[in-house]
């Protein structure tokens, strides 16, 4: 035993090789054995996508089969449904998320923009004071927002569901994405346009702004998908009387079918489709957006 | 940097705009807070006129409140499960696919889809793979692996498991972008130095990869936690909570109790309860974590 330790030791040479040697795939059985995992993994979405082409029979007798012959009848279903909850919906949540970035964006960036101006003490506070935004749980803020919106005599309606978006957490989220990218803006800039004339305002819409394009796709790209999943504050917020976005419909007309898969997968498929092509259209710049602050 | 900059002159619209978005925050977040706090000390119930100041009495009821009691350990136990789930596998699963070729990128390009669906689709489409007569029995029947349908999501243990399954299915998602963005900052002459000494795979992983991506785990670990403390959507559409409550989520529990049973004051209790534990637990794991990656 300790001679060969001590052997193994004295020669250093024939330890990379064997290293090598000792590896438990080869490139080609990583592939196997990625490939084979990430489809295990996105099963449940490939249910989803195959079903939605298939009929009631087809899903039932064979749910992992590909559509053969594949219809088209559940999405049709689904969208001539006479109450036109998916059309509805997803314009409802076109709408919402729409107007709620036209709002946050300007008032996340101007905010950042300010507390640059503004003493570091005080921006440490408000910055922690706004995290805090982003750790409580929607749950807890509920039924005083709603209070709220009633006190503005806006419960139950678009323009209370998209200002109470616009105050809440995802303010916080843009105001951290904006403050975080102001610190690498060097200052002489803005030193420069002051020299000149130009209001802060001028300033910060003429100058500043462009600058931050990079931020403002992220918080763009972030907010709208939060947005449009939302479940919990259009359910509440909106109530079942005032229409629905397209995750409120989408539980509506699931209680509904709960065991009309057919239609189900239609539903599901419409509802999904928006936010997973607008995924695969700026994955980049979502991924970039996701992993700032990951790396140091 | 732009932080340096001090204001020269009063800068009115600016300071306008910045203070419109304070106060949208403060009235959105800080006031709802403020609001549940006071709230929690009063009986208010909409079905009776007055509500009157109780003290502590709430506090008091939640202390032998078994639901909650059971929600709370339900939260907890399913938060720390699945956040370490979630890493360990995204972890895993990021190692497998940091690979550049372009299968390697597709599979990463999938990896994240479960992060761009609703909580609600997500839940649907689970409790279609879950069901008594769904995929995954019948997956399980065909291999032989099991001689009779399990019914997932049907009793009170199996149905806990299956919601940490699913919210650790789609958070891994998330998990594996940021720690695959956090393996690629890591220098590759720092694995061949390693392969020099003699270093094995898992001295590698031990020694370079997982100190190295520490920042990612930070953000990583921080979310997931977030994410289930909060946990909603998912729930509301796999399990509404059942079977027997068995399912049922500290924030699910708040909701049902406003929503549901009218019990404001108590509601609110609950709801601060909730917030002191989410910031309590976020405040120190993200402490922990930061001095760990000082630490590594």
């Amino acid at each position: 035993m300790t001679t060969l330790t001590s052997q193994r030791r004295s020669a250093p040479p024939t330890a990379a090789p064997v290293a090598r040697r000792r590896r438990p795939w080869t490139s080609r059985g990583r592939l196997v054995a990625a490939a084979l995992l990430t489809l295990a993994f996105v099963s449940p979405i490939y249910l989803t996508i195959v079903n939605a082409f298939k009929t009631q029979d087809q899903i039932i007798q064979n749910p992992e089969a590909p559509p053969a012959p594949p219809t088209l009848r559940n999405l049709s279903d689904a969208l001539s449904r006479p109450d036109h909850i998916v059309q509805i919906g997803l314009g409802n949540s076109a709408l919402t998320v729409v107007a709620s970035l036209v709002l946050i964006i300007p008032l996340g960036a101007v905010f950042s923009f300010w507390l640059t101006r503004r003493s570091a003490l005080f921006r440490r506070i408000v910055l922690a004071v706004f995290a805090a935004g982003l750790m409580i749980p929607p749950a807890v803020v509920l039924l005083p927002t709603i209070k709220i919106l009633t006190f503005l005599h806006l419960d139950h309606s678009y323009p209370g569901l998209i200002l109470a978006n616009v105050g809440g957490g995802y303010l916080s989220f843009a105001v951290f994405v904006y403050s975080g990218f102001l610190r690498s803006v060097p200052a002489e800039i803005v030193e420069a346009a002051a020299i000149d004339g130009a209001s802060p305002l001028r300033i910060w819409w003429k100058i500043v702004m462009p600058l931050l394009r990079p931020a403002t796709a992220t918080v763009a790209i972030f907010l709208s998908l939060w947005i449009w999943n939302d479940f919990m504050n259009p359910q509440f917020i909106l109530g079942p009387l005032h229409g629905q976005t397209i995750t409120t419909g989408l539980y509506l007309s699931l209680g509904q079918y709960s065991t009309n898969y057919a239609q189900l997968f239609g539903i599901m498929l419409l509802a999904a489709v928006i936010p997973v092509a607008g995924y695969l259209a700026v994955q980049k710049q979502f991924i970039a957006g996701l992993t700032t602050g990951s790396t140091k | 940097m732009l932080t340096r900059v001090r204001p020269r002159r009063g800068d009115p619209g600016l300071t306008a705009f910045a203070l419109l978005a304070l106060g949208l925050y403060v009235l959105f977040i800080i006031v709802p807070v403020v609001m549940s706090g006071w709230k929690s000390l009063t009986d208010e119930n909409p079905i009776m006129a007055q509500s009157h100041f109780i003290g502590f009495a709430n506090y008091t009821q939640m202390t032998h409140d078994d639901a909650l009691a059971a929600s709370l350990s339900f939260t907890l136990v399913m938060a720390g499960a699945v956040t370490i789930i979630a890493n360990a596998a995204g972890i895993g699963f990021a190692i497998l696919l940091n690979k550049t070729s372009l299968s390697f990128r597709m599979m990463r390009t999938v990896a994240f889809l479960p992060q761009v669906l609703s909580g609600v689709i997500v839940g649907f489409v689970w409790r279609y793979i879950l069901a008594q007569d769904g995929i995954l029995n019948h997956v399980l029947l065909a291999l032989r692996i099991i001689g009779t349908p399990i019914s997932w999501l049907g009793s009170p243990h199996l149905a806990m498991f299956s919601v940490g399954l699913v919210a650790a299915w789609v958070l891994t998602g998330f998990t594996t972008v940021v720690h695959l963005a956090a393996l690629q900052s890591i220098p590759v002459e720092l694995y061949q130095a390693a392969t020099v000494d003699g270093a094995g795979r898992w001295q590698q992983f031990r020694r370079i990869t997982f100190p190295m991506i520490a920042p990612g785990t930070t953000i990583s670990v921080t979310i997931s936690l977030i994410t289930m403390l909060k946990l909603y959507d998912i729930i509301a559409a796999l399990t509404g909570g059942g079977p027997a409550y068995a399912t049922q989520s500290t924030a699910l529990y708040i909701i049902n109790l406003a929503f549901t049973d009218d019990r404001f004051g108590y509601a609110s209790a609950v709801a601060m309860l909730l917030l002191a534990i989410s910031a309590v637990i976020g405040l120190s794991v993200t402490t922990l974590l930061r001095r760990r990656e000082v630490d590594l």
